[in-house]
């Protein structure tokens, strides 16, 4: 049975999908991801903190907007694992 | 000697700060919150300036390599020695070959570890404390990275028994929404009547530009009096003559976000400052985290120097837990 | 009238004046300096300022109003009829309209006044001169007080030793620049200023100093004893060079043999005020000679 993976962000701070303004989003709602794949950036400080997947599976859904600001600990994504 | 296997987001040595030399624009830099680092000091027999590390957001993760106490204090971030939990505001012992890491913050922002001796770095005008902007002190003046290592040094004085615990009472606790006191002045006289009144009475947020430097709010607009700016001052009407700027204090340049000025704070500038935080509650300021709220509250140079005795008298009365052994909790 | 405020629990700010004047940083340079004699116990730093200055210190040892009143005390007994000054005329060599400088700021052309002119064509016109030689010229010909130093460790706020209507004033950027190279000479409000480091800024920009204002490593003779090289009260001549005298001085540097060209000055600020002119030939004339 598939299970679900939450993906919660450990840091406060404001989340972007693409890793420049000009590039594609690292992954889109339904993309197939792997462990340790990048999924998102969360910006504080001047620092990037990058939000990786911690387990295969698809990813079926963003909880936050691009550039939404965080709280530390909050839901931005769920993984369906295969 | 510890090694740095994982820095975390930003991790730097502190202590009690570089006294002093704000005359020749020098900030303090420091430990930002002062009790949490007094009281991680403490519980391993260190002097009161004894350098620790100061740990924002996110832990580290050090493999020691020799035994050695250790104290960790400030926002909740539950530590684990080899994957094992261990209690925070305690003495705890590390063995040679021992790793600490940390569990994701659940409280507050910034976590102080102290070694018994200190950690050794050079001391840079009187200080140890980092002041990354010009890459002064500390760790070859940065935060740490995942290769460095740290040594340990000599500034202990006291035998502090593994498992003395600063009591419950002590222990600070945060919130997400917090109130910040401060004294109104410097020059508060160049916002308007209702803009003052505004600043008391919504809650502002912090956004992501929060770091030792300072921390910007959003809320909304404020205004200046309008005037006819002096000489030297510049054109914008949040402008004044430079002026030199307290720690704490708070600036609304072009009035659109205030800014608080923190410990690794430019030390002046031509912007107008409307208030000062008071130093215990700067402690405070430091276990804020982005996108948390915050209520200015006005309290007057009395009232802010009765604050500040209560403070002490709780500081007294940690030392006396630990160094007395008078009510202090004990493990095991 | 000063003014006397708390800056929190550890703070005393005393603004002497609102406006930028000679005679006000003179005051605040003659009371901190009695201040710092005195020696009073739970005082942690003496800042003088432009128009104004500040104090940290310890309430645990001296009670902020007992700090206030001794201040005000201060203000009426320095006069700066018998003050005297002694300090450094230093030459200063700036590089005005350097490549990197100008790099700098046209990359921030959004965020100032006047985006189809250079910083320093745009301050010539608004102070009416004739040209931006015209303008560095008159940087140029008269010495500056170091008004107050701080911002970033070392930087000096720089006062022309002028005429009040011949002060060159100049705007701020509209929104300040997120990059400014280290050692860029630049100019707001009433103030030359040299960035000691790299970093923010809101300063229009001329050019850059030759030499540092701030070294770390202490390398130098002048950082012997300080990170910092500019103290309160010094009298700067920026003097403009040429690109070729620019790299001597910087291969100075990089070998660790420059020095500044420095002489030892006393003066009354009462001398300053009530001839200027007199004043600045007599402190080139002695730091040329």
């Amino acid at each position: 049975m598939a299970e679900q993976k939450t993906v919660l962000t450990p840091i406060p701070g404001v989340f972007y999908r693409k890793p420049a303004p000009d590039k594609d989003v690292y992954v889109k709602e339904g993309d197939a991801v792997k462990t340790g794949d990048v999924i998102a950036l969360v910006e504080v400080m001047k620092n990037f903190y990058e939000i990786k997947a911690e387990t295969e599976g698809v990813l079926a859904q963003f909880f936050v907007e691009d550039e939404d600001l965080l709280d530390a600990g909050q839901e931005i994504a769920v993984i369906i694992e295969q | 000697m510890i090694k740095v296997i994982n820095p975390g987001l930003q991790t730097t040595v502190q202590d009690h700060g570089r006294i002093g030399h704000y005359e020749v624009g020098m900030p303090p830099s420091g430990a930002m919150d002062k009790y949490s680092y007094l009281a991680s000091n403490l519980l391993v027999g260190n002097k009161d300036h004894a350098a620790v590390l100061e740990i924002t957001y996110m832990g580290p993760v050090l493999e020691f390599q020799q035994d050695v106490n250790v104290a960790i204090t400030g926002g909740e971030m539950p530590p684990k020695i080899n994957g094992q939990s261990v209690p925070m505001w305690e003495t705890l012992a590390i063995k040679a070959g021992d790793v600490l890491s940390f569990d994701f913050i659940k409280q507050g922002a910034r976590v102080y570890l102290a070694v018994a001796g200190g950690i050794d770095v050079p001391l840079i005008m009187e200080s140890r404390s980092t002041y990354t902007l010009c890459g002064i002190g500390g760790f070859e003046g940065r935060a740490l990275q995942a290769g460095d290592e740290l040594k340990i040094g000599g500034e202990n004085e006291s035998e502090i028994a593994v498992g003395t615990r600063i009591s419950d009472e002590l222990i600070p606790t945060f919130s997400k929404t917090n109130e910040i006191r401060v004294v109104l002045g410097l020059c508060s006289y160049r916002l308007t009547e209702e803009s003052k009144e505004r600043f008391f009475s919504i809650d502002w947020t912090v956004t992501p530009e929060a770091n030792r430097v300072g921390y910007r709010f959003k809320g909304e607009r404020l205004n200046f009096v309008e005037r006819e700016q002096p000489f030297g001052a510049g054109s914008n009407p949040s402008n004044v003559v430079d002026l030199g700027y307290p720690i704490g204090s708070i600036q609304v340049p072009d009035g659109v976000e205030p800014i608080a000025l923190l410990n690794d704070a430019v030390t002046g500038g031509g912007y107008a400052t409307i208030c000062t935080i008071i130093s215990t509650d700067l402690d405070k300021m430091a276990q804020i985290k982005t996108n948390e709220k915050v209520r200015f509250v006005a309290v007057d140079i009395h009232e802010a120097l009765e604050i500040r005795k209560e403070y002490q008298g709780k500081i007294n009365q940690m030392k006396q837990q630990v160094l007395g052994h008078k009510g202090g909790v004990k493990n095991g | 009238m000063a003014r006397y405020e708390y800056g929190g629990d550890e703070f005393i700010f005393v603004e002497l004046s609102e406006a930028m004047s000679l005679e006000t940083n003179f005051q605040a340079m003659a009371i901190t300096k009695t201040l710092r004699e005195g020696k009073l116990p739970g005082i942690l730093d003496i800042c003088p300022s432009n128009a104004s200055y500040m104090i940290r210190f310890n309430p645990d040892i001296i009670h902020p109003d007992e700090l206030i009143s001794k201040l005000k005390e201060l203000d009426q007994e320095v006069s700066l009829e018998n003050f005297e000054i002694t300090a450094r005329a230093v030459d200063v060599p700036i590089l005005f309209e350097d490549p990197w400088t100008h790099e700098a700021l046209m990359r921030f052309r959004d965020r100032h006044q006047d985006p189809t002119a250079t910083d320093l064509e745009y301050v010539a016109r608004t102070n009416g001169f004739q040209s931006k030689e015209e303008l560095i010229k008159a940087i140029t010909d008269s010495p500056y007080l170091v008004s107050m130093i701080g911002f970033v460790p070392g930087l000096p706020w720089c006062y022309q030793m002028v005429p009040n209507e011949q002060q060159i004033e100049a705007p701020k950027y509209v929104r300040p620049r997120t990059y400014t190279p280290e050692r860029a000479f630049g100019f707001g409000g009433a103030f030359a200023v040299i960035y000691p480091v790299q970093g923010a800024g809101g300063y229009q920009l001329f050019g850059t100093a030759a030499a540092p204002i701030f070294e770390k490593e202490q390398r130098l003779h002048d950082f012997k004893e300080s990170m910092t090289f500019p103290r309160q009260g010094d009298v700067f001549r920026y003097r403009s060079i040429s690109m070729e005298e620019y790299e001597e001085i910087r291969s100075e540097v990089e070998n660790g043999d420059f020095r500044y060209l420095t002489k030892e000055i006393t003066f009354k600020p009462q001398d300053v005020l009530e001839n200027p002119k007199a004043f600045s030939d007599s402190v080139l004339r002695r730091l040329y000679a």
